[in-house]
């Protein structure tokens, strides 16, 4: 993948989850802030971004949206999980 | 009747068919709108088809302790504390939300819907009565639902330490009466 193509691949991640993201907004804010992870804050700006502003915000080199699980912790539960049909309970 | 208000009136009646839909019992409806038990009573005859099952509500606090149900409760209190400290919603509201987002995760997941509508409203009451607790865990750091009276410095939740007949009952094996996916719809 070159250079070129990336960043297209980078701003249609990013257009996708910005339409969604401001589609959950608008629906049901508090469960949109909970699923994207933001703030009450934040997701005020997101449910006024007008599609111009949203154009701009996504037309850039770095992802929007950033990795959920933080925890190196958990995220190493999740991965070596060798008692996996227990913890699916 | 107590309420004067119109409007006030249908946002309960929708709130409380609502909670019908999601498996809420009688005694629930009651306490949180103001609508009166014969209203309540017909609202529950005409989205369920029959009438409200009678007795008590489950009261148990021990049940949110045993294995299983607390790794779901807990689940549930995460999204619900998350809920409170993040957004304006609060009360049933906040309660409501919650057990969608907790119901949503169940079906993703394709688990079994171990907590009932009516069970999270009273898991929630107990937290606010602080019968019951968010404790953090030692080891992974994640909050789980623990008494709150019990000494818990150095608490490890049960998917940390999984007993080792965890999820093995055989009642865990028969057909669960409720599906999350068509709570969810309803």
């Amino acid at each position: 993948m070159n250079p070129e193509q990336m960043t297209e691949e980078i701003r249609e991640v990013n257009l996708s989850y910005m339409l969604l993201a401001r589609q959950m907004v608008q629906q049901d804010k508090a469960s949109a802030i909970y699923r994207l992870g933001i703030s009450k804050e934040v997701a005020d700006i997101i449910d006024n971004l007008s599609h111009g502003q949203i154009l701009k915000m996504v037309a850039a080199n770095l992802l929007l949206c950033r990795f959920r699980i933080d925890d190196r912790l958990i995220l190493e539960m999740l991965a070596n999980n060798n008692r996996s049909h227990a913890m699916s309970q | 009747m107590r309420n004067k208000s119109m409007l006030t009136e249908s946002r309960q009646i929708q709130m409380a068919s609502e909670l019908i839909r999601l498996g809420a019992r009688l005694q629930l409806l009651e306490t949180e709108t103001d609508l009166s038990r014969e209203r309540l009573l017909k609202l529950y005859k005409e989205i369920k088809g029959v009438s409200p099952p009678k007795g008590m509500l489950p009261f148990s606090v021990d049940w949110f302790l045993s294995w299983q149900a607390n790794i779901h409760s807990s689940l549930f209190v995460d999204i619900y504390r998350y809920l409170l400290a993040h957004t304006d919603s609060r009360g049933i509201d906040a309660t409501i939300k919650s057990y969608k987002l907790y119901l949503e995760h169940v079906v993703a997941g394709e688990l079994d819907c171990v907590l009932s509508m009516t069970r999270a409203w009273t898991l929630v009451r107990f937290l606010e009565g602080r019968v019951l607790k968010a404790v953090p865990c030692a080891k992974c750091g994640g909050h789980f639902v623990m008494h709150a009276q019990d000494l818990h410095a150095d608490y490890v939740c049960g998917l940390c330490n999984v007993p080792s007949r965890a999820g093995k009952t055989k009642k865990e094996k028969q057909a669960n009466p409720m599906d999350a996916s068509k709570l969810l719809a309803a």
